[in-house]
């Protein structure tokens, strides 16, 4: 198996836990930690693509409701901060990766002869 | 807003937005395809399938690029707050136009060996180690990743299970997202490129984001909200400077933000963040006791946080004094809902 393969198989498995995660958290765990969502089934499929990818999010902010260990304060503390760093980091790396990009353009005639790189495979040197 | 969850609270301006978003779209891929063909490298022979992909993807930088300068946007002039309203209907579009980009590049380039097309998207390159022939859909994958758990939590419902602060940190991923889009054009449309249009397209949007996104955070730190001072108690402001009708922001020692108000002559204080999407309450006008935030419109009563009934949403309160014509708050919160006695500015007392 390459590792391309095994990637793929990971991506299976985390979606198919999620699936079993989604199945529990919609039919048991939504109505137990939030009260608006008692009798309102319609928007629940749209819920189903979030579990899926998050499962493991889901899964802590329900023991967390379940268990009462919610911080009601921290509920209000936008984080604002990391606003201003991720502007820096912007304005830096976005014209420095677009630089890059200009720079390893090849101009070239449209009717340039191809060179070959390296040897085809299991050709020695 | 709570009471029971539909799966989209449709409004007239919805409505508009979403129209309004999906003509947008409808002209670019228009425009890209029939009109002007050759800003897409067309004047060579080419196939429908890779016609279509560029043309998708090509949209999805776009929208993702005027996503992103919406937020600087609307916190450099309120005039733009409105495009701000229906922002998460935009990316859950992107989302879908960034998935066809991707599903006419796999059904087309990676659609016909023996293996599977996801591997051999994985397989085909990986030349990691090199800038030059870099693999450039790596950055793609992890862009229409971040795409799509960004719009698979768009839902209210995710905002309160999740909590506003938890969502919007999940949210910071646009940002590596958008990072990662610039990567993966720079590192592979820009590569063989030939026409200039589709190049100043993807220097301008970028380019926009990373001006517009540093103008913002320098304007918060030069003009931001004024940290209160004092020691139990924090300054907010002189009662002279207090407007009938509207706040005053005050950063209190831990970082978080007070509002205070104004209405008929007396003051309250609550949070500055919406129970919502933490959208700046203090920023909102007063209309019969209630605080509108001027995000996405939720309405709180200023005197106990609450939102009106049926409504559920409560934001925390805070405690006021008047000492030498200076408005001081106690900077510990009281629990969400909590009434709190508004405070005459005449009396000078505390509530």
């Amino acid at each position: 198996m390459t590792v391309a393969d095994a990637l793929v198989m990971l991506v299976q498995y985390w979606l198919i836990a999620g699936a079993v995660v989604a199945v529990l958290f919609l039919v048991i765990g939504i109505d137990r930690i939030d009260e608006d969502a008692r009798g309102a089934y319609v928007f629940r499929p749209l819920l189903v693509p979030a579990v899926l990818l998050i499962w493991p999010l889901i899964l802590w902010r329900w023991f967390v409701l379940e268990t009462g260990r919610d911080n009601w304060a921290a509920r209000h503390h936008p984080p604002r901060r990391q606003h201003f760093y991720v502007a820096i980091i912007l304005a830096v790396l976005i014209p420095l990766t677009f630089a890059s990009g200009l720079s390893l353009r090849q101009t070239w005639p449209a009717d340039v002869a191809p060179v070959q790189l390296s040897k085809p495979a299991g050709e020695d040197g | 807003m709570s009471v029971k969850y539909v799966p989209v609270q449709w409004n007239p301006n919805k409505w508009y937005y979403d129209a309004a978003l999906l003509i947008g779209v409808v002209l670019f891929l228009w425009i890209f395809l029939y009109i002007t063909p050759e800003a897409l490298s067309h004047e060579r022979p080419i196939n429908p399938q890779v016609h279509n992909a560029r043309a998708f993807g090509a949209c999805a930088f776009v929208m993702l690029s005027i996503i992103l300068c919406i937020g600087p946007l609307a916190r450099l002039d309120r005039r733009f707050l409105p495009l701000l309203y229906n922002r998460r209907h935009f990316g859950v579009m992107t989302c879908f136009v960034a998935i066809t980009h991707a599903t006419y590049i796999l059904n087309w380039y990676f659609a016909f060996s023996s293996s599977d097309k996801y591997s051999a998207l994985l397989f085909a390159n990986t030349s990691y180690g090199q800038l030059a022939g870099f693999p450039f859909e790596a950055f793609g994958i992890f862009a229409l990743l971040c795409l799509m758990i960004l719009a698979a939590t768009s839902h209210d419902f995710w905002l309160k299970f999740l909590t506003a602060p938890v969502w919007k940190s999940l949210h910071y991923l646009i940002y590596f997202a958008y990072f990662a889009v610039v990567a993966h054009v720079s590192l592979g449309i820009v590569q063989d490129q030939q026409n200039p249009v589709l190049l100043w397209i993807i220097g301008i949007g970028a380019g926009s984001v990373a001006v517009l996104h540093l103008a913002a955070a320098i304007r918060e730190r030069v003009a931001g909200d004024p940290a209160g001072a004092g020691g139990k108690w924090v300054s907010v402001c002189g009662v002279n400077d207090m407007t009938e009708g509207y706040a005053k922001i005050a950063q209190l020692p831990n970082g978080e933000r007070v509002a205070v108000y104004l209405n008929e002559g007396k003051l309250s204080a609550i949070s500055n963040a919406c129970a919502h999407q933490n959208g700046p309450l203090g920023e909102g006008k007063i209309i019969d006791c209630l605080v509108t935030c001027p995000w996405h419109g939720f309405q709180y009563n200023v005197t106990n946080g609450q939102s009106p009934a049926p409504f559920t949403e409560k934001v925390p309160t805070y405690r006021l004094r008047v000492e030498n014509g200076t408005v001081m708050v106690d900077p510990q919160a009281n629990p969400p809902g909590t009434y709190v006695e508004p405070l005459s500015i005449s009396s000078g007392g505390a509530a």
